[in-house]
């Protein structure tokens, strides 16, 4: 007996894609993860344009999680001329970082995720019944916004983020507003994570064999090495070599594998790896919860998100405090270019990113690779996918197709 | 009741955050109108008859082409949202130096793909589009005010005047005049020019202003330190088939290096 089952739009997912699963005879007999996405060959437009431009061309890649590409593509720009940055700027881009994890994390957990959980088609259709749960994902969204327009300039594709730093940076006044506005999130965060772990997640417990993130300190600094679940540490001179992208001949994102197998990136790997760096305040919080990390329940990739935007707000308090007491500091450090091939790599928050420019001597782009999230995790949701389905044989197709779009969405791809 | 659509074509889906940006507003908009496609934030999506279709990103694939037309034959207006949707946007910047053909080899080493792909267009430039706006991402206000406007009868209108106007309203020092790079005198104003007030020069991103004077412009970028290429390049990033309106004198090699 033949069963097929196609997703043919996935929806609640911010790129374009589709599933098609092919069961025979009680076996899984295919299953293909399909993005449609139209190209946009950023790789091919960067070439010839001055430095200065490449980060505003390539944080059109994508408009929720902009700023990583913008910095990722910068840390490549300055890596190539040179360039250090002084500590404060270092200090301002993550204080960014926090709004773009505020913003790009609510949005995923109340406006993505959560109707799933709670059985409705949509947030918008949600705030009849929950309004005020609703209002709070709008509310840990604002603040994250507010966030990035003060330092970047716009709520979205802020083009203050340059190579060298800002031409503008927040007044006293201004980040002691930060500084309340994340005051006054971290009790709604806290919420956040209350009913993130109270949710009933499907059981779903296939281990990841290999997961990835930035190594660093902490999970909010920038690294210039990857760290694999396996011990393996590698450069990110040595990206490339590691994950080994594949076109894929159904869908228009590459298809990334490392040692030939698929990894788990993003806030589920990033919190499993991070759980015993991670502030007291959230360790505090961890505790209380239900569900505990390290986990394999790749669902809770949404609770992961959760204790991270506390995280984040946590130390963006931190930083904000350091920053006043820094004031008045200068944005910018000289940014001279020189020939060269510069590396970035950054924790987005869908998962590791990767920018690598090589410049002629004036400064104009020769090539470039970027190696996005959804292209990494193509293989490791089709490999859940596959567990997902040969557990569930028994459900009918409008549940299996319900529970494989609610595992999609956990990528948040 | 009345139907709205908000579709996505190939972009960074930047438009529609920037939508969903609006809280307020959306909070007094569903108590009027149905929000019946919306595929990036909801499941129950109809694509029926629509008041007004609010499209997002360039045409670029086949099935672009397709769900834009079946949209235009479904919506009493079509707004294109946005520089991708209004123009071709920073994906078609290269349009005129490359074929499709040499795009996908440098980029995915194949001429094809398991979609059918098109060089990147304006919406435009495929259907009738009754209003548009620009901007990477479009301005939530010109939104709110776009759908008051439409929703009541009333034309939106937006004044095609340069962002250098709006610099003088916010009292920011003109950075042209400081030696940075600025396209405010040719670009189109209604952001409220946020970059200029950061310290960037202004990028384009709202496109062409009325009558805009490229070869003064790409004059003045000289003067502080763009070549004439790098000039036109920096103009060409977001103006998708807007770009054909730089023209320069004869004499003006365009590809010269060295700022």
């Amino acid at each position: 007996m033949k069963r097929e089952l196609n997703i043919n739009h996935l929806t609640r997912v911010e790129g374009h894609g589709a599933v098609n699963i092919v069961i025979e005879n009680e076996m899984l007999k295919e299953i293909k993860l399909r993005f449609t996405e139209g190209p946009r060959f950023f790789e091919f437009i960067t070439r010839e344009r001055l430095y200065s431009e490449i980060p505003k061309i390539v944080s059109r890649i994508c408009g929720i999680c902009y700023v990583s590409h913008r910095l990722a593509s910068s840390l490549a720009v300055e890596d190539a001329f040179g360039v250090k940055v002084t500590p404060e700027i270092e200090l301002l881009r993550k204080l960014l970082v926090v709004g773009e994890y505020l913003e790009s994390h609510a949005l995923h957990l109340y406006f993505l995720a959560l109707p799933d959980y709670m059985g409705y088609p949509s947030a918008i259709a949600m705030a009849k019944d929950y309004p005020n749960i609703v209002r709070r994902g709008f509310f840990i969204k604002e603040v994250g916004n507010r966030i990035m327009k003060l330092i970047g300039g716009k709520t979205v594709h802020g083009e203050n983020i340059l190579p060298g730093g800002f031409k503008s940076v927040p007044s006293v006044d201004d980040l002691k507003k930060v500084q309340e506005d994340l005051h006054r999130v971290l009790p709604e965060i806290k919420a956040t994570i209350s009913l993130f772990d109270s949710l009933d997640y499907p059981e779903f417990n296939d281990p990841h064999e290999l997961q990835m993130c930035v190594e660093a300190d902490d999970p909010l600094s920038f690294g210039d090495k990857v760290t694999l679940s396996d011990g393996t540490v590698f450069t990110k001179q040595e990206y490339e070599l590691f994950v080994e992208e594949k076109v894929s001949d159904y869908s228009t994102a590459k298809c990334s594998t490392i040692k030939e197998k698929p990894f788990l990136i993003g806030p589920l790997a990033r919190v499993n790896h991070y759980a015993d760096r991670l502030l007291e305040g959230t360790k505090k919080q961890l505790f209380l919860l239900k569900n505990s990390f390290p986990s394999s329940n790749s669902l809770h990739a949404n609770l992961a998100r959760a204790i991270e935007i506390l995280e984040f707000a946590l130390r963006g308090i931190e930083i904000t405090e350091v920053l006043i007491n820094a004031s008045p500091f200068k944005g910018e450090v000289p940014v001279a270019p020189k020939k060269g091939t510069g590396f970035g790599v950054k924790e987005a928050p869908r998962g590791t990113l990767y920018h690598r420019y090589s410049f002629d001597d004036t400064g104009r782009c020769v090539s470039a690779n970027i190696i996005t999230p959804t292209a990494q995790l193509q293989a490791v949701i089709e490999r859940d996918l596959k567990s997902l389905v040969e557990r569930s044989k028994e459900a009918s197709d409008e549940e299996l197709k319900k529970r494989a779009e609610m595992l999609i969405r956990a990528y948040d791809p | 009741m009345v139907k709205i659509g908000i579709m996505g074509l190939t972009g960074c889906s930047g438009c529609q955050c920037e939508i969903l940006n609006c809280e307020e507003a959306i909070y007094r908009l569903i108590e009027k109108v149905e929000i019946s496609y919306f595929p990036l934030a909801q499941d129950n999506n109809s694509f029926g008859e629509f008041e007004i279709l609010f499209v997002e990103g360039s045409v670029t694939t086949e099935e672009d082409e397709r769900k834009v037309k079946e949209g235009r034959e479904r919506a009493k207006f079509l707004v294109a949202v946005g520089s991708c949707a209004c123009y071709g946007g920073v994906q078609s910047q290269r349009n005129d130096e490359a074929s499709l053909e040499e795009m996908l080899l440098a980029v995915y080493g194949r001429k094809e793909l398991p979609v059918k792909v098109q060089k990147p267009r304006a919406v435009s430039e495929v259907v009738k589009v009754d209003y548009e706006l620009p901007g990477c991402p479009l301005d939530k206000r010109q939104f709110v005010y776009a759908v008051a406007s439409i929703l009541n009868g009333v034309k939106p209108f937006f004044p095609k005047i340069p962002v250098c106007h709006e610099c003088k309203l916010s009292e920011t020092e003109c950075l042209t005049l400081k030696g940075i790079p600025c396209q405010g005198p040719v670009t189109f104003a209604g952001c409220g020019a946020p970059c200029t007030a950061s310290g960037v020069g202004c990028q384009g991103c709202r496109g062409n202003c009325d009558f805009p004077n490229f070869e003064e412009m790409v004059e003045i970028l000289k003067k502080n330190g763009l070549s004439t290429g790098d000039a036109v390049k920096f103009l060409k990033v977001f103006r998708g088939y807007q770009s054909k309106e730089i023209k320069l004198s004869e004499g003006v090699v365009e590809n010269e290096k060295g700022a």
